[in-house]
């Protein structure tokens, strides 16, 4: 067997060396393969960032001076983290049940989806921006605005995807169930149901994100009275308080990108027979 | 050829009818602009017969097959299988489907995908001779992939186990639409050679849908040729070769002459501006 053939099997997983520092080897590299680029990429980011802030100081906090602030205060930042991950959990859990109940309603029928979808297009391209405030005036500083908020921007996305995946199913299968007489349920539980799982996921991908700006957004308008990492953003923003507004704004980044990475690993989980599954 | 039934062929065909279509008219499109996709189409399938149905695209062939499924309805005329209208006998579970994809559910695992037709409408199940997935995989040369998942097996396997789902529920009508049109040649000959097999000691009614003239003389009793614009039946043939067959039936003068005639029969549907 000539070396390049060789190497071509290896690399096709063909053959498995039994050295296990080889193995060690190759997998150190395939980590580096795909994790240096976007680490370099941040690298440089944070370089150019560190020689701006350093050259305006009433702009941009320097990275050492934005981390040694979370450092220095964990509990307060832990406090109000808490609050915006509870209006995320409750507000986006809520709005993503919504949208999956609602999308299964049109799927089933036809005629709630034509009844509905206008009313449900005209919510969607109101700013969430715009609600905020008026959602403050009817129900407080309190926590129901922020969950309102948060739910509304996660609902349509995870309408409009769950409604495309519940529709989407495969027709052959789908003409086999009917061939058996299978009923609507069946259908649901044997076909749709599962079949609409990766458009969920895609739903799910845009809530996710979405849901942190909904929670930062309603605290914005209601700032001042409940604790949450937007409420503090705003306040130290007031304040010119440079060091502690842009370590709210990394930790509401910060969450974003956690939730976006669990959302990975259930994937994974759920998801594993679809072709897209990684 | 027309008259030439031998009685080795229908030795296991009783004369009873399996599925009968009676003058059947189906169009698709508004009133007065309507396109006929079926015109007066009759024919019918013993019980335990094997027809296969062949013609030109646009013939509506996969129409009259969603037709005996009961996935659509015709304007006019009537389908029965075992003389009940065909709501009754999906109803019934009495119609087992092969799709031209092998529509398997990927979440499932392949003995799971093939009891899918038990799991549902459970209400037929009763007094009917369902056969165990295992058993029925293992006949089909499956048993080491009972407990895989569908992306884990090649296009032939798949096609395999869409088959062994629709004979799973032990229904009384089995279609077949193209189900091997996917698969490369080498493989279909090797699909067409299990599934004969199969239904030599299983023997059901079947309407088969295909493209492949071989094919359908090396399965079929009959062969039934449709013409498009609009689709009707323009001859029906018997396939006058003892059963069981085998491959070596391809190699015999009566399987060539036989070609020759179908293919002469297919040619002439075929209008002027439509011969390839």
């Amino acid at each position: 067997m000539s070396n390049s053939e060789l190497q071509s099997r290896a690399s096709a997983g063909v053959i498995a060396p039994g050295s296990a520092s080889m193995n060690w080897v190759r997998s150190a590299k395939s980590h580096l393969a795909a994790w240096g680029p976007p680490i370099v990429t941040f690298a440089i980011v944070a370089v150019i960032w560190q020689l701006l802030a350093l050259g305006n100081p009433y702009v941009l906090p320097t990275l050492d001076a934005v981390g040694s602030n979370i450092v220095s205060n964990p509990g307060m930042y832990w406090q109000n983290f808490l609050v915006t991950a509870q209006e995320i959990a409750i507000g986006a859990g809520a709005g993503i049940l919504a949208g999956f109940v609602l999308a299964v309603l049109m799927a089933e029928l036809p005629i709630l989806e034509r009844a509905m979808m206008p009313l449900m297009v005209t919510i969607m391209v109101t700013p969430v921006v715009a609600i905020a405030p008026a959602l403050v005036v009817a129900f407080g500083f309190g926590m129901a605005p922020k969950y309102i908020v948060t739910g509304l921007v996660v609902f349509f996305p995870m309408l409009v995807n769950s409604l495309a995946g519940l529709k989407s199913v495969d027709a052959r299968a789908h003409d086999v169930l009917k061939t058996l007489h299978a009923s609507r349920w069946e259908i649901f539980r044997e076909l749709r149901f599962p079949g609409s799982m990766p458009f969920f996921f895609a739903g799910l991908r845009i809530a996710f994100p979405l849901s942190v700006v909904g929670a930062a957004v309603a605290e914005f308008a209601a700032a001042g009275q409940q604790a949450g990492l937007g409420s503090l953003l705003t306040i130290a923003a007031a304040q010119a308080n440079l060091p502690v507004t842009w370590a709210c704004i990394a930790l509401l980044c910060l969450t974003g990108v956690l939730l976006v990475a669990v959302l990975a690993v259930i994937r994974r989980y759920v998801l594993w027979w679809s072709e897209d599954g990684a | 050829m027309q008259s030439g039934i031998s009685s080795a062929a229908t030795q296991l065909v009783s004369e009873e009818v399996g599925v009968e279509v009676s003058h059947v008219t189906k169009g698709f499109g508004p009133e007065g602009a309507k396109l006929v996709v079926l015109n007066d189409v009759s024919f019918s399938i013993k019980r335990g017969e094997f027809v296969s149905v062949i013609g030109p695209s646009g013939c509506g062939k996969s129409t009259l097959l969603r037709l005996v499924a009961g996935l659509t309805e015709a304007d006019h005329g009537t389908v029965t299988v075992h003389g009940e209208a065909i709501r009754t006998a999906t109803r019934h579970k009495s119609v087992g489907l092969v799709p031209q994809s092998p529509a398997l559910l990927p979440w499932r695992t392949v003995h799971d995908n093939v009891s899918l037709p038990i799991r549902v409408n459970s209400k037929a199940n009763v007094d009917r001779r369902l056969r165990d997935p295992r058993q029925i995989l293992s006949s089909f040369g499956l048993g080491h992939a009972v407990d895989k998942y569908p992306f884990q097996l090649s296009g032939g396997m798949q096609q395999r186990v869409a088959i062994a789902r629709a004979f799973v529920f032990d229904p009384m009508v089995l279609l077949m639409d193209e189900p091997f049109s996917a698969l490369d040649e080498m493989n279909r000959d090797q699909q067409r050679m299990g599934l004969l097999e199969f239904w030599q000691s299983n023997r059901k009614s079947v309407m088969f849908v295909t493209h492949s003239v071989p094919e359908a003389i090396i399965l079929s009793d009959r062969i039934v040729v449709m013409a498009a614009h609009p689709g009707r039946i323009a001859e029906i043939i018997d396939v006058d070769l003892p059963r069981p067959r085998d491959e070596n039936v391809y190699a015999t003068d009566a399987f060539r002459d036989l070609e020759g005639y179908v293919r002469n029969s297919l040619k002439s549907v075929m209008a002027p501006g439509q011969a390839a």
